[in-house]
């Protein structure tokens, strides 16, 4: 019975909500669980950062890898979203 | 897709002002350690090598050999203890040629598969950026700006952009906001047989579709939000959210495009025409039926994300993911994972690895297959369907008590890392780099 009722609630809910709506609702709620996680983090304290802080664990790419990024760019379409250069120069060769 | 991004920004903002209230807990500095202690020189050096058979510049076939060095040379002079001022100068030569088949009739046997005497056969790129950033007094407020010129021979390219970042959770937290714009200009070299408008020189018959530009600016407007966070003491990740529009001429005014529905008229030996897509042509060169046209307006949306995570002493790993897509058509992901393994205190191993895959633009086709009736067409498989691999190996010697010493500066690191890159479409390319870090005792 509760199964049923659970069914029906559920196809009255598709009869209203296309595919896309449902998939953009999905995103937003992972959205949402991310940043609730993201705020749960525990506060790392300085003197504890000896290994975040080294250097293999930076968050941008290192010095020399700035040439393979530049070719990269030339021999892709896509670009960006790496912390570097994102237009400029024509890359045409 | 609009109302998608204000809900980002919404989350954005509300995780931002969430970790506000721990701010008010970060006043505890004891004392303003100086951002930067001394100046900082890195000197930099590449070597690149490509070839495959999808020149751009004959219309989608030929070779795409290439061989490129660079090197870079930035310094970092702290100005006082919250700022630093940071110079890039670079230099770039190359010889191709797919570039040097931008004019291949001063040779006998002018060919798409072989390098011509072509005058643009080489060139040089010449860069200068310069960066000026300030630190609060508390280091958890940056801003900076830069400006920056490119110059090479038929392209210049002046930029500027600045940008803040914040600290947040007892920097635990960051939100960097970046713009840039970038004004670049053209002077259009386009295939030879179209430079002095006398196409009858050629052949009786040959009518191109061209008409030189009459406009040679193209603008790159970006904006730029990473948010970075450190999740626990061994692990930290950093979100990357770029837009970016360009308007102007986004297009390259020697590629060559060859239509399925114009007669087709040829330069040099006649006997190698059957062979004319394949290397045994050794001596004819087919003249454009147009050059490249593409929209005056493209909007790029790329989002990545950097996962780092330390294992242990002897192992960290690095990994990166992005997505990307834009008003072209093209979507792309790019994964990339590299493990740092240290060896001794000094040394330190890295293999990586790379993969990409992308979609083609609605404006490409292969060689001959536009018709002269499309409004856009390119055939340059830069933006043709494919996917890539590459992989190598870096390795790295850190001293920090920097005890070997040129003059008056101490080496801190030597950088040198080897990849090798596969295309699915044929083009394969090796890239080794040398970095070197001095720092003034």
């Amino acid at each position: 019975m509760i199964k049923e009722k659970y069914i029906h609630q559920k196809e009255l809910i598709f009869k209203n909500i296309n595919l896309n709506q449902i998939i953009m609702v999905k995103k937003i709620a992972l959205m949402v669980v991310f940043v609730f996680v993201l705020q749960s983090c525990n506060t790392v304290k300085q003197y504890e950062k000896a290994k975040v802080n080294s250097t293999e664990m930076k968050l941008s790419a290192k010095s020399t890898e700035r040439y393979e990024t530049a070719f990269q760019v030339y021999r892709e379409a896509a670009a960006g979203a790496n912390g570097g250069k994102s237009g400029g120069g024509c890359g045409c060769n | 897709m609009q109302n998608k991004l204000v809900i980002v920004f919404f989350l954005f903002s509300a995780l931002v002002f969430s970790q506000e209230t721990e701010v008010v807990k970060d006043t505890t500095v004891t004392f303003k350690k100086r951002v930067l202690e001394s100046t900082e020189v890195d000197f930099m050096l590449s070597y690149y090598n490509q070839d495959g058979v999808h020149s751009s510049v004959s219309g989608g076939i030929g070779s795409e050999k290439l061989t490129d060095i660079a090197s870079n040379i930035v310094v970092a002079i702290p100005m006082n203890d919250d700022d630093i001022l940071t110079i890039d100068a670079g230099i770039s030569a190359y010889t191709s040629a797919s570039s040097s088949n931008i004019n291949p009739y001063d040779s006998k046997n002018p060919t798409p598969w072989q390098s011509s005497s072509g005058a643009s056969e080489q060139d040089a790129l010449v860069s200068l950026v310069a960066n000026y950033s300030h630190s609060s007094d508390d280091r958890n407020f940056i801003w900076n700006a830069d400006v920056s010129f490119s110059n090479e021979y038929d392209y210049t390219s002046i930029g500027f952009g600045g940008g803040i970042s914040k600290l947040f959770n007892d920097k635990n937290s960051e939100v960097s906001v970046k713009v840039n714009a970038y004004l670049d200009q053209w002077r259009p070299i386009y295939p030879g047989e179209l430079r002095n408008g006398n196409f009858s020189s050629y052949n009786p018959l040959f009518s191109p579709n061209f008409v030189a530009w009459d406009s040679t600016a193209r603008n790159s407007y970006s904006a730029s939000i990473s948010f970075s966070q450190v999740l626990t003491k061994k692990t930290q990740f950093s979100i990357f959210f770029d837009l970016v529009q360009q308007d102007g001429k986004l297009s390259t005014p020697y590629h060559r495009i060859y239509f399925a529905d114009k007669p087709d008229y040829y330069v040099g030996n006649l006997s190698f025409v059957p062979n004319y897509e394949n290397s045994s042509n050794a001596g004819v060169y087919r003249l454009a039926d147009a050059i490249e046209k593409l929209p005056s307006s493209r909007f790029k949306l790329p989002i990545g994300l950097r996962w780092n995570y330390y294992i242990n002493e002897t192992f960290v790993v690095r990994t990166y993911y992005r997505y990307y897509t834009d008003n072209w058509d093209i979507t792309a992901h790019t994964a990339s994972i590299e493990v740092p393994i240290k060896l001794t205190d000094k040394f330190t191993v890295s293999p990586m690895y790379r993969y990409y895959t992308q979609t083609q633009s609605k404006y490409f086709a292969p060689f001959e297959k536009h018709l002269s009736t499309e409004e856009f067409y390119t055939s340059d498989y830069d933006l043709s369907s494919f996917n890539a691999n590459q992989y190598g190996l870096g390795v790295s010697y850190t001293d920090i008590f920097t005890s070997s010493k040129i003059w008056k500066f101490g080496l801190k690191n030597i950088d040198f890392r080897f990849n090798h890159y596969d295309r699915s479409d044929g083009l394969s390319s090796n890239i080794a780099s040398l970095g070197f870090k001095f720092v003034m005792q």
